[in-house]
């Protein structure tokens, strides 16, 4: 026993050798895991010899099993343009920081926030480090983040800045520095939370035995800050999301979920007497806070950008009167300009009368006189960048010029831009990024990082997160790393020697309020549950209708005329619904079968369907478990393969099977699963309303006039309802009793009274906007069909009467999007802006 | 000089509007050489007005909303502006371009007559070379920079053609460049980038043009809707004086102004959001006379 562990620990030590020795940091900057002296750092070698102990085969392991949870938690990204969120590129080993440097670094982040929230009241202020000459005008009117409205503003809640990022890395002497400060929404701080989430179910045992500071507290104090600035005690906050198509979606998402915020997008909101508030199925709801992730100039199209979408008219005015808090104040986003770093220095010790504990990369205005000359004179010396805009004005798509490594008249073309636009561009020193190691195939390789680090404002000051984002470039050379292709992201462990104790998002030392109701459900929320209950239902239908197609072909040779004629049917109607194109040669049921589950080009097609039934969940992504969205992602890949190559029958049958094995799956996971009161019967109306008006189609087209013993069979394979039809009546199908099952009887979970019946009972269920008891529209529809439905005579239905009947469905659909989803009926909206002028 | 003048705005839409909101910049400025003696703003459906301040450049900006159903909105200002502005300097007098360029970039203030505001590309006046070399024909180095500023306004008037066809609000500046047509809006936008290429402050005036020329004079062109020009900064002792690149001339008493700003995005006359689908068709119609007293 002891023999083999020393024989274990012999291989740890010899393979940390092998990597150590093969690690190979380049000498220009420093690097995390190798020091000036040549020797490793005591916290990564015993890191590393951790890591060894496991193994190269149970490394592998490892690492692998938290790619896969990355895939399976739905952690992803955006790149800017692309379609298709990108799965996330979380490198395997974390950033590691020991205690005493952390200190230090966090005290520099807290000063710098407090800094900055003073020189925002400053600017939106009097303007008094302006008047003195500490803040040149230019610095601050250059910005597109200077937003002109909030001056003269006093912030609700007292201050600018409540959350505050700032990138850095170390600079050539091994000293942290400021690359970037970032303070009108800073993203990534939902990543890093993601990333600890992986890492440390992957590597448990080193998280324990490395001792590594929980980032929950951090996220608890800023719930708690940001709620005690509200006016009124038990605040709505809602996160204000662009939406889907955001880079970030994602991680709004997690982070609305974890905090308990609303996610909301501009659509839910309205200002409404000077307030503004929250579209719900229940009303108008005040919000007292929003933490944004909109950008300032998106924020309120009637004072900033008209064109905007993202915002609410009116939102400036609301914050004006005090009435919202806004995480971070619209403008903020002017201090992340680099010509105010170039004055940090004498700003902290105007502001704060206090040295910078942290500096940042070193910069010059070209604003100046003064730097400019200087700039000028040793063009060579210096990276040029914009002092204002992330690209080089006048460079087009160029982000940096270095001066040492210009044409002559890209030269002279930079030199007439400084001297004529100084306040445009700013100069830094030509460093590169500091290194630290990744995993790469397999082996410790060096790459530059940028960390991020988040600060949150409390009441007792500024609080610092524990750890961070950061990311990490592949290219060895970097000066600066987004999350374009390539960049990975780590998770940061900051190490500790005093004991951890075990924190959640619970308040401690308090006797938490019981709560059971979520508040209540956004609109825009309910809009999209009701789509996917609607889509997964409708995908449902459709597979249905192929699988009864398919297995009817798969015996076709033995199929008599009337069992064709029932095929061509079936055929037929999947065209109807636009699931298979209708210009196919000659009706072949076998190609329409395979492209109504399939075809991603047929609007209607099974395929097609879960899309749109995925692209609503994405959209209250923040309310589905993660489950749920992995099945529904289950299907379109499965479904996405099944159209990517040619299958036989008995393949596509299988194909079908599985799918529908998954929707149930999902069906059952929504009902058991899902919070009453967070939205679930929505999601149930939408598949009730879809799945009656589907069964008056099917009764329609299979129990009409010239139905036939066959096509009267396959109403029943569509109803899934052949084995209680055959222990009822012993004779074969007969139109009564048939038409009863699919229409009429309440005990058939298939059955239209049976939807009506549960559409009834959720709207009698869902709140009401009048207080006289008098019944709103959408009630008075289901009343009238469910009680049809429940006294009507098989014997006596006809097909107009399905036909009426489906059209009533069709109106009650549109009635409860106008009670719950509208979003004209309370208050003036902006749904779908325009511009007058 | 007293004014009269009487600003309509209708919008007709194809499909029922349920609710509007808008802000409305249309009162004339009360400085700079104006005094507004009475003004009023009337809405069809009649609305309620939910706020009146004064924005960031000191515009007066009203905000409304109409909650009844319409197909037609219209908008009515009616005011009666006094205008009494003293000639501008003579342009041998005023500081070396590259003095005003350098004092701009030396602002130490954030009110909004800093010219501080006015030096950086905007929403509608992107900075471009080649709208920066057609300014530099007329800066040479040392010159008087209301000199350089007034034969810019001349050149562009001499230069560009105005063809109410050849653009609309939506067209980029640099297309009204290349094609050197345009209206006063693409004008005056022309200017600012031309001056603030060189680092000059320029801003960007709304406004009105008396709709009958004086006796003896030609009728000045953008007479029949809202008019659009430009204001530059000459340095401290001179402060912001006006230029109309339209119709080649400093400003005087025949034009009123409403709002300044960086450029249109910032003195657009009417914001508003509306709820409701489908297209919507506006017609303007101004009248500026001399009031009859």
């Amino acid at each position: 026993m002891f023999a083999e562990r020393d024989i274990e620990t012999d291989q740890a030590s010899q393979r940390v050798a092998a990597w150590i020795a093969d690690y190979a940091p380049t000498r220009d900057a420093p690097d995390e895991l190798i020091h000036r002296d040549g020797r490793p750092s005591a916290h990564w070698r015993q890191f590393l010899e951790s890591l060894a102990a496991f193994g190269d085969a149970g490394l592998e392991q490892r690492f692998a099993a938290a790619g896969r949870r990355i895939d399976d938690m739905g952690i992803s990204y955006r790149v800017h343009g692309e379609a298709k969120e990108r799965s996330w590129p979380l490198g395997r080993l974390p950033l590691l920081i020991p205690e005493s440097e952390w200190r230090e670094l966090a005290a520099g982040v807290a000063q710098r926030a407090e800094l900055l929230d003073r020189i925002l009241h400053d600017i939106y202020g009097d303007a008094r480090l302006v008047a003195e000459g500490v803040l040149p005008a230019a610095a601050v009117t250059g910005s597109p983040n200077f937003i002109r409205p909030m001056c003269g503003v006093t912030p609700p809640g007292g201050r600018w800045l409540r959350f505050y990022a700032a990138d850095v890395g170390r600079g050539p002497d091994g000293n942290w520095r400021v690359l970037g400060d970032r303070a009108q929404a800073p993203s990534g701080a939902g990543y890093a939370l993601e990333n600890r989430l992986v890492l440390s179910r992957a590597l448990p045992s080193l998280y324990r035995d490395m001792n590594v500071e929980r980032l929950a507290p951090f996220f608890r104090d800023f719930r708690a800050s940001i709620s005690r600035a509200a006016q009124r005690v038990d605040p709505r906050i809602c996160l204000l999301t662009p939406g889907p198509w955001s880079e970030t979606y994602s991680e709004q998402a997690h982070l609305a979920r974890y905090l308990g915020f609303a996610l909301v997008e501009g659509e839910d909101l309205v200002v409404s007497g000077g307030k503004l508030h929250v579209r719900t199925i229940a009303g108008l709801k005040r919000a007292d806070v929003i933490w944004r992730r909109v950008d300032a100039d998106w924020c309120d199209p009637l004072e900033q950008n008209a064109a905007s979408r993202l915002g609410v008219a009116g939102m400036f005015d609301a914050i004006r009167k005090g009435a919202v808090v806004v995480a971070n104040m619209p403008g903020a986003g002017v201090i992340e300009s680099r010509a105010l770093m170039s004055l940090m220095p004498e700003l902290s010790k105007r502001a704060l009368g206090e040295n910078l504990k942290l500096s940042n990369v070193e910069t010059w205005w070209c604003g100046r006189e003064k730097e400019r000359r200087q700039v000028l004179d040793a063009l060579n010396e210096y990276a040029v960048v914009g002092a204002f805009a992330d690209r080089l004005p006048g460079f087009g798509e160029w982000r940096e010029a270095l001066g040492g490594a210009l044409s002559g008249s890209e030269r002279a073309r930079l030199i007439d831009a400084i001297d004529r636009r100084g306040v445009d561009y700013v100069a830094q020193a030509p460093t590169k990024l500091s290194t630290t190691p990744a995993w790469i195939d397999g082996r410790l390789s060096p790459r530059p990082f940028v960390l991020r680090v988040f600060a949150a404002a409390t009441a007792e000051g500024w609080t610092v997160m524990p750890g961070g984002f950061c990311r990490i470039s592949n290219r060895p050379d970097a000066r600066a790393v987004s999350m374009d292709a390539g960049a990975q992201s780590s998770d940061v462990w900051v190490l500790t020697s005093r004991p951890i104790t075990w924190s959640t998002l619970l308040p401690s030392g308090e006797d938490p309020p019981i709560v059971r109701a979520l508040g209540n459900l956004p609109s825009r929320a309910a809009d999209n549950l009701f789509w996917m209950g609607r889509y997964l239902e409708r995908a449902e239908a459709t597979l249905r209708i192929v699988r009864t197609l398919a297995a009817r072909l798969i015996e076709l040779q033995h199929i008599d005329l009337q069992g064709r004629q029932s095929i061509e049917r079936l055929a037929r109607l999947l065209i109807a619904w636009g699931a298979a194109p209708d210009d196919l040669p000659d009706l072949n049921p076998t190609r329409i079968a395979l492209a109504a589950a399939a075809d991603a080009d047929a609007y209607g097609s099974a395929l097609s369907v879960v899309r749109n039934a995925k692209r609503a969940a994405s959209i209250v992504r923040e309310r589905l478990s993660y489950d749920v969205w992995q099945l529904v992602g289950r299907i379109e890949a499965r479904l996405t393969r099944a159209g990517a190559r040619a299958v036989t029958e008995p393949e596509t049958l299988e194909i079908i099977e599985r799918s529908l094995h998954t929707l149930a799956a999902l069906s059952g996971l929504i009902d058991e699963n899902f919070n009453r009161v967070a939205g679930w019967s929505f999601i149930d109306l939408g598949r009730r309303i879809e799945r009656a008006i589907g069964t008056c189609r099917f009764a329609r087209q299979f129990a009409g006039d010239e139905a036939t013993v066959e096509t009267l069979d396959a109403l029943l394979d569509l109803l899934d309802s052949q084995i209680t039809y055959r222990s009822r009546y012993i004779a074969g199908a007969a139109l009564a009793p048939v038409l009863d099952m699919a229409m009429l009887d309440p005990f058939n979970p298939r059955s239209v009274a049976f939807q009506a019946m549960r559409i009834d009972e959720h709207l009698a269920a869902l709140p009401s906007l009048r207080s006289d008891g008098v019944m709103e529209p959408p009630r008075r529809l289901s009343v009238k069909l469910r009680a049809e439905l429940e006294s009507e005579d098989a014997r006596r239905l006809d097909a107009s009467m399905i036909l009426a009947w489906e059209q009533r469905l069709m109106t009650l659909a549109d009635r409860i999007a106008e009670r719950y989803f509208s979003h004209g009926a309370d208050g003036e909206a902006n749904s779908q802006p325009s511009r007058i002028a | 000089m007293i004014y009269d003048i009487a600003h309509h705005t209708t919008y007709k839409y194809d499909a029922p509007v349920a609710s509007a909101r808008c802000a409305m910049r249309l009162i004339p400025r009360n400085d700079r050489g104006q005094t507004v003696l009475s003004s009023k703003i009337e809405l069809s459906p009649s609305a309620e007005f939910i706020s009146d301040r004064i924005d960031f450049h000191g515009n007066r900006v009203c905000e409304a909303r109409i909650l009844e159903p319409h197909t037609r909105l219209r908008i009515a200002l009616a005011a009666r502006v006094d205008v009494e502005r003293p000639p501008p300097p003579a342009p041998a007098l005023t500081p070396a371009w590259e003095i005003v360029r350098n004092a701009a970039y030396a602002s130490d203030s954030l009110a909004a007559s800093s010219p501080a505001h006015y030096i950086f590309a905007s929403r509608h006046a992107p900075l471009f070379d080649t709208a920066t070399d057609y300014a530099r024909e007329s800066f040479a180095p040392g010159r008087p920079i209301l000199e350089g500023a007034m034969e810019l306004t001349n050149r562009i008037h001499a230069d560009f053609a105005y063809d109410p066809e050849a653009t609309h609000i939506a067209t980029p500046i640099v297309q009204a460049f290349d094609s050197r047509r345009g209206v006063c809006q693409d004008f005056a936008h022309i200017m600012i980038a031309a001056l603030r290429g060189l680092g000059l402050a320029a801003s960007y005036v709304s406004g009105y043009l008396r709709t009958y020329a004086a006796p003896g004079q030609a009728r000045l062109e953008g007479a029949d809707s809202t008019h659009a020009w430009v204001s530059v900064w000459c340095g401290p002792e001179f402060g912001f004086i006006d230029l109309d690149p339209t119709n080649a001339m400093a400003v005087g008493n025949d034009h009123i102004a409403i709002a300044i700003g960086r450029d249109y995005a910032d003195v657009s006359p009417i914001d508003g959001v509306i709820l409701g689908a489908g297209n919507q068709d506006l017609d303007v119609s101004v009248d500026v006379k001399e009031a009859a007293i």
